[in-house]
Parts: structure tokens; sequence; C-alpha cells
């Protein structure tokens, strides 16, 4: 079992700049307690604290990675998992390409922006979407079974995808909102660094 | 001749009436193009009516509508002169949904309905190609898997063979592609009602108030071929330039390409000259169908067309998707035609499109002197200039105390996300048009190039470089820019003017005496928070004019008409176009929403 020491650390690089309470979301632990790690990984030199939100020093990122290897070695053995992660990469390139696609559109050989005044282009993006939501679906579903905490994030891309469906057109992409792709980023920086692997783009 | 005379199969033949609640979007389509005189590939539609019907069956087709399907089918078969799995002369038709409004959840598509090993071979002879049947054996069974059958398969390669992609299918879905041309048929047009009733469709309907009532229709279409024998090709028609808006033809040609069923690299793509050289009566003749749906649709049309021996058949029209230059140049063209009114052309271009026209660019000859850094892929285009970071935090500082930065990063994380809402451009070593970094840079609007090299950007940092992420080129140091004045470009300018006599709300350059200034109030400065509408509104209770960079968003183009506040100062660096097209953005959403309520 992960230590909330390291789980808090972990969460707080994936998410950069962050809150306790946004941490605490993202690893699935009390606020209090996420507050708590955070100011003890600041007096210990591996978190850095202003104006409410906190951030990871290069002496936190080399702690975290000292520690990835023992404290993720399950998942790093667990070949179920590991398949899945796979499936997950695989699933990710579909959704990039799908994301392009929604920001931009052929036209005449060249790609223009998306406008997003053409209602039947992005239903069909988002009938792609829930496509892809289905399948992922599946992939998460192994994948929290060996790390309940990630379950948090299946909560968050179902979320996105229900008001993007709903035509709040900012939670496919958007940046500022916990959008699809928002949420999808930060689940894959999650693995890559449980599991010790480099992205690939 | 058979004569159709059931209800429950329409033949779309021109003499019907158009109508999408009853034929669904894509017969409509059709009928429209057939009455306009416009040769399409023959089809038929089961109306909408008709998946009511099945679903107050439990999910059953009705065999009353089954028969009158095979109707349909004659009548098909008489048109073109083939027979649904007849080798000696094989038709072959494609299956679609189509409901009043299109919506994800439906079964979209299937084709190349009435593939057998038979007609596979027979297709071998006929096109002298036996790779090309084979690829479009094995693609219908991947697609009828995929589509109907709901089975996990991948695309099959090139050269795959159909009966390896069967066994793929049985494996993962448990059910068989049928080999009866008829079972495939009846099979996919369950699929389709079916689908009306699929979780995502529920979803998606509940979500928009769309009653669960109504239905899809499901349209039967025969498919013409563009590599069977002499003078036939496929291709796409633009009625105008879709870059540059320019009244000119433009598209591809693929003389020997399939059609509909595109296969990828297989012929060498031509452009409509050459197809005016080839067979110049066909040219004329989508020529003078691209003014007529033009005219009938008020739009520019984006055509697909197959020539099938000869014989010019038109598979779909749409309104053409386009460039910013463009949209603001065909919008300006239809309206000065008589084509639309003043406010529709007005509608039809965004603020986004006109800002991005009024970007600044490289100055002429800037680029020819300049040292190339490196060269990548354009991920989101602009040009912007600034010294290299290396990380978030660096950006994050520089932008804080007003420097320009380009945060150049091997791969972009969450945790870059700040820094590239800091930075004036983005670069990264890895990754393409579809990378993380690309979609996070494009929701920004922020330029963008990706993919210059590992180890390419060694030793940048502290430089000053500019970005083209048009073209996909870092330059050393700050080359001279340009920035686009409305009033040198014809089409911006009449714009501009009409814009201004349509807006609910004037526009000025200089801020009278008395107004609310709400960059100075902090509004909507902060990047990740966007602006409360209410908080606007009521900050500018009362004002005689706004002003601030936060008027050129919907929530606060909403709040001044809100607020209603008769004038807008435009902000250092905001174009009065830009505001403009906001602002009747606003209005025009306010229409909707009173209509909305008087309903």
């Amino acid at each position: 079992m992960t230590d909330l020491r390291l789980l808090t650390l972990h969460g707080l690089a994936v998410k950069s700049a962050a809150t306790p309470e946004a941490v605490a979301a993202l690893i699935g632990q009390s606020p209090e307690d996420v507050q708590q790690a955070l100011e003890s990984a600041v007096g210990e030199g591996h978190a850095i604290g202003a104006k409410g939100r906190f951030m990871v020093t290069p002496g936190g990122r080399a702690w975290l990675d000292e520690n990835y290897p023992q404290a993720f070695a399950p998942h790093r053995d667990d070949s179920a998992f590991t398949t899945a992660a796979d499936k997950f990469e695989r699933i990710n390139r579909d959704l990039l390409a799908l994301l392009t696609d929604w920001q931009s559109m052929p036209a005449g050989g060249e790609r223009v922006p998306n406008t997003h005044t053409d209602p039947d282009y992005d239903r069909g993006i988002l009938d792609r979407l829930g496509d892809l939501h289905d399948r992922a679906a599946k992939v998460l579903d192994r994948l929290t079974a060996a790390e309940p905490r990630l379950e948090a994030y299946v909560r968050r891309l179902d979320d996105a995808y229900d008001k993007a469906l709903a035509g709040e057109t900012d939670y496919v992409s958007g940046v500022r909102v916990d959008s699809y792709h928002v949420v999808w980023h930060e689940l894959h920086e999650d693995l890559l660094r449980m599991l010790g692997r480099t992205r690939e783009e | 001749m058979a004569t159709l005379t059931s209800e429950r199969v329409v033949p779309l033949d021109g003499s019907v009436s158009p109508g999408k609640d009853r034929l669904g979007g894509k017969a409509d389509g059709i009928v429209r193009m057939r009455r306009l005189g416009l040769r399409v590939p023959p089809a038929f539609t089961i109306p909408v009516t008709e998946c009511r019907r099945y679903h107050q069956s439990g999910g059953r087709l009705d065999e009353e509508t089954w028969q009158a399907v095979l109707d349909g089918l004659r009548w098909l078969e008489q048109e073109t002169g083939r027979r649904l799995g007849d080798p000696s002369a094989p038709l072959l038709v494609s299956v679609r949904s189509g409901a009043p409004v299109s919506m994800p959840g439906m079964m979209d598509t299937v084709l190349n309905l009435g593939m057998t090993d038979e007609v596979e071979r027979a297709l071998a002879d006929l096109a002298g190609d036996p790779g090309f049947a084979r690829d479009t054996h094995t693609r219908f069974c991947a697609q009828f898997g995929k589509v109907v059958l709901g089975a996990d398969v991948e695309d099959p390669e090139p050269g795959a063979d159909a009966d390896s992609v069967r066994a793929e299918v049985v494996e993962d879905s448990g059910r068989e592609v049928p080999r009866e041309p008829l079972d495939q048929l009846r099979e996919a047009i369950d699929a389709v009602f079916a689908s009306w009733r699929s979780r995502r469709a529920i979803a998606y309907r509940k979500h928009w108030g769309i009653s669960d009532e109504g239905g899809t229709a499901v349209t039967v279409q025969a498919m013409v071929f563009g590599n069977l024998g002499e003078a036939s090709g496929t291709g796409v028609f633009f009625t105008r330039d879709p870059l540059t808006g320019a009244p000119e033809p433009y598209g591809e040609w693929l003389p020997g390409g399939q059609g509909e069923d595109v296969v990828s690299g297989t012929h060498a793509v031509q452009t409509l000259a050459d197809l005016a050289a080839q067979l110049p009566d066909v040219h004329a003749e989508l020529l003078e169908a691209g003014l007529v749906l033009e005219r009938e649709n008020g739009d520019v049309q984006d055509i697909e067309f197959t020539v099938e021996r000869g014989r010019l058949f038109l598979l779909q029209t749409r309104s053409a998707k386009r460039s910013p230059a463009a949209a603001v140049r065909t919008a300006v063209d239809f309206a000065e035609a008589g084509l639309v009114d003043r406010m529709t052309a007005l509608q039809r271009v965004t603020s986004e499109q006109v800002a991005s026209v009024l970007q600044p660019r490289l100055a002429p000859g800037a680029a020819e002197a300049a040292e190339v850094l490196a060269r990548g892929e354009p991920a989101c285009p602009g040009v912007a200039a600034g010294v290299v970071v290396g990380d978030s935090e660096a950006a994050d500082a520089a932008a804080a105390e007003g420097r320009a930065v380009v945060l150049v990063r091997p791969t972009t994380s969450p945790e870059d996300i700040s820094g590239m809402i800091a930075a004036r451009a983005v670069v990264t070593e890895l990754g393409g048009s579809t990378s993380h970094a690309a979609v996070v840079t494009r929701a920004l609007g922020r330029p963008c190039v990706v993919g210059v090299g590992t180890g390419a950007t060694a030793g940048w940092s502290g430089r000053e470089v500019t970005v083209d992420a048009t073209a996909g080129v870092v330059y050393a140091g700050r080359l001279p820019t340009e920035a686009v004045r409305a009033e040198d470009d014809p089409a911006l300018s009449r714009l501009l003017e009409w814009a201004r006599e349509a807006s609910p709300v004037q526009v000025v350059d200089e801020p009278p005496e008395g107004t609310v200034d709400l960059d100075a109030s902090g509004v909507g400065l902060d990047p990740s928070t966007p602006a409360d509408p209410a908080r606007v509104a009521e900050l500018l209770r009362g004002a005689n004019c706004a002003r601030g960079t936060v008027v050129a968003t919907p929530a606060a183009a909403d709040a001044v008409l809100d607020a209603g506040v008769p004038a807008v100062a435009a902000a250092p660096g905001q174009h009065p176009l830009v505001l403009l097209l906001h602002l009747l953005q606003a209005a025009s959403r306010r229409r909707a929403t009173a209509a909305g309520d008087g309903a």
C-alpha cells in the first residue's frame, strides 16, 4: 500500500500548482489529511506553498522518482494492469485524433479551425467520443480493480462526457474546466508515473 | 416496371415531397437534389413511422414492412440494371440511418451490402483488379461487424482476406456476418431501428428534450463505382476555394477511384482541370450542378461525386468547411450577389474567424533574411515572439512581469498548462499535430509548433525567437510583424460597415466620460476563471459605455446587453469588428431565448 506521504506528492505532481482540495479529490483522500501531508512535504523541502496552492520542488521530484519503483512495484509486476495501461495508450491516440477533429476540420486538403457552427459535424464527433468513452470504460474497469483511487478519474470523465453531450462544448477539450481532455491528460500522467514510463508525445 | 404503392417504403425519385420529419435528413437531402434535376444514385427510404411500428412490436421488423423493402429492392434493381447477389451484374447497396435531427448513438452507415464470395470474384473480373474486390469484401465484413454486430475489430490491413475478418467478428461478438445478401440487408435495417433506443441516443435526447417517440428512417441506396470501366472516377468539388474564398471551382479528381468507399493511396490525385481535360461534358455538368446547389442552399457547397462510365452521380452535398479568410470573403460575396441577406452573412462569420484573419503576420521579406532555428509541424496557427523559457514556473513568472516568453518543452504534461497559458507561443520537440500539446494550444488559441526534433532546442534558453506557427518554423531573433488592417481588405471593411449598422450596441474608439473600465475592476483578467456574467452586469448597470478585455467573450457580451449599456469602447488590441460580432451573437442568443419562451 502506498502511503499518504507519497500519494499526496504524487497527486500534486500530476496536478501541478494545486489546492489541497484538488489534490485530495485527485487521490481520493480527505482534504484535511492531504493538507497536513502537504505541509509536512513543505517542511521536508519536497513542496512549496503560496496563496493556498502548492507545487512540487525539484527535490520533491527526485524523491518521487526514487520512491516510485517500490511504491508501485505491485502494479509494475501486474501484467493485467500493464496490459490495460497499454490499451489505454492505444485509446489515447484515438482520443487525441478525435480531439484534433473537434478543434479543426478538413477543408480542401488543409485543416481549418472548427467554429462549432455545424451541429452535424459536432454531433458526429460527440458520437465518436461516446464510442471511445465506452471503450475506455472497459479498460478503466481493469485499472480501477487494481487501484481503486483511479475511480475518481472515471467519475470526472463521466461528468465531462455528460456535460459535452448536453451542449457544454468547452467540456470536450477546454483548458479552464474539467474537460474530457484535462481529466484524461491527468489520468495519463498518473499512469505514466505509476509505471515509470515516459510520454511518447 | 414495378410501382411502389406501399406507404411503408418511399422511392426517392423526385416525385416525393421533401420532409425531414417523415424521411429523415439523409433521404430529404436526396429528394431535394432529385427535384433540382440532379442525378443521384437510386435510393429508397423506410420512413420514420416504420421505426415506431418496429418498437411498438417489441423490436421486430414487421413482415409487411419487409415485403415492402423487397419491393423497394426490386425497384432499385430495375433502376440500376443490377441485382443483389447476382455475380453477372451485382448490385451493392449502402444502408444509413436518418433521423429528422442527427444524434450521437445512432447506427451510422454500412457500405457494400450484397457482398459475397461470388460477387467478390465477379467484381474482380469487372474491375480487372482482384485486390480491390478483396479489400472491398474485407472492409464490408469489418464494417458490418463493427456497426451492426458491435464487434470491436481493427480496420483490416490491405490484402487481408474476408474469412479471417469474419472469424475475428465471431470471436469478439459471438455473431456471424451473414453470407446471404438479403440477411445482410435485413439485419442492417434492424440495427438502425434498434439503435434509436441505444443508451447513448436516449441519453442525448434526454439532454436536449427530444421526444423518444420520434424515430429514425432507413435509407437504402445503390452504390455506384468509379472504378468499373472507362471514363470513371470519383472526386470532391468545392464550389469556391475553401482556403481563400475566391469564386473558383476547387477540388480533387481521382480517375478510377471507387467512390464512397475511399481506399487511400491507390490512385494519384488530380485536379478538376484534369477532369475538364478528360471528360469535358462531365466537368461542365458538375459546375452547373454546383451553381444550382449554391443558389438553392445559399452557401458554398462541398460536393462528393462519382463518375461511372461517363455518367455523373452526386453522392452528397453540404455547406463547405472553410478557412477564416474564406469565411469572411464568401459571406460578403454571397450577400453582395443577393444569395443571402446581410444579417445572414454576419451570422456566418464568427468573432474567432475575424480575430484569426486580423492576427499579425510576418512582415514581407522578414523570413528570407532570418536564421531558421528549427522546423516542425504547425499545431495551432499564428505568429508570436519572445524569450525562450524551459518550464512553466519561468513562464508564469515572466508573464506576471509582463514579459513575452515562448515555452519550449520536450513534451507537455498537465503541469505545463499554466505555462502554456502564460506564454505567447509553445514549441515541443516530440509529438505531432495530435499530441496533448497541440490539443491544449488549440484550445487556448496559442501559436504552437510541435515535433521540431529531439535535442533541436538545446541552448535556446534565454534567446529571443519568433515562432511562425502557421508555417511551422522557429526563427532566431524578433522578426518584424505586420498587423492586418480591416480597411485594407475589401471584404472585412464591408463586413465592418454592415456590423455597425446591425449592432444593437455602438462600438466606439475613444471611451467617453462615465465609461466603466472592467479591466480596472479586475474582471476576467485571470485566465483560469471565466467571468461571471451576473457580476459584469452588476458593474455595468447604469453605465453609458463599457470597456475591457472581457467584453470579447460571450458571457460578457450577454452582460452588456442585459445591463442595457448603449456603447462599448475598444480596449487596446481589440478590433471593433470582433466586438461587434460578439454583440451581434449575444443579440441573436437573446432573440432565440425570447422565441423559445414565447413558444
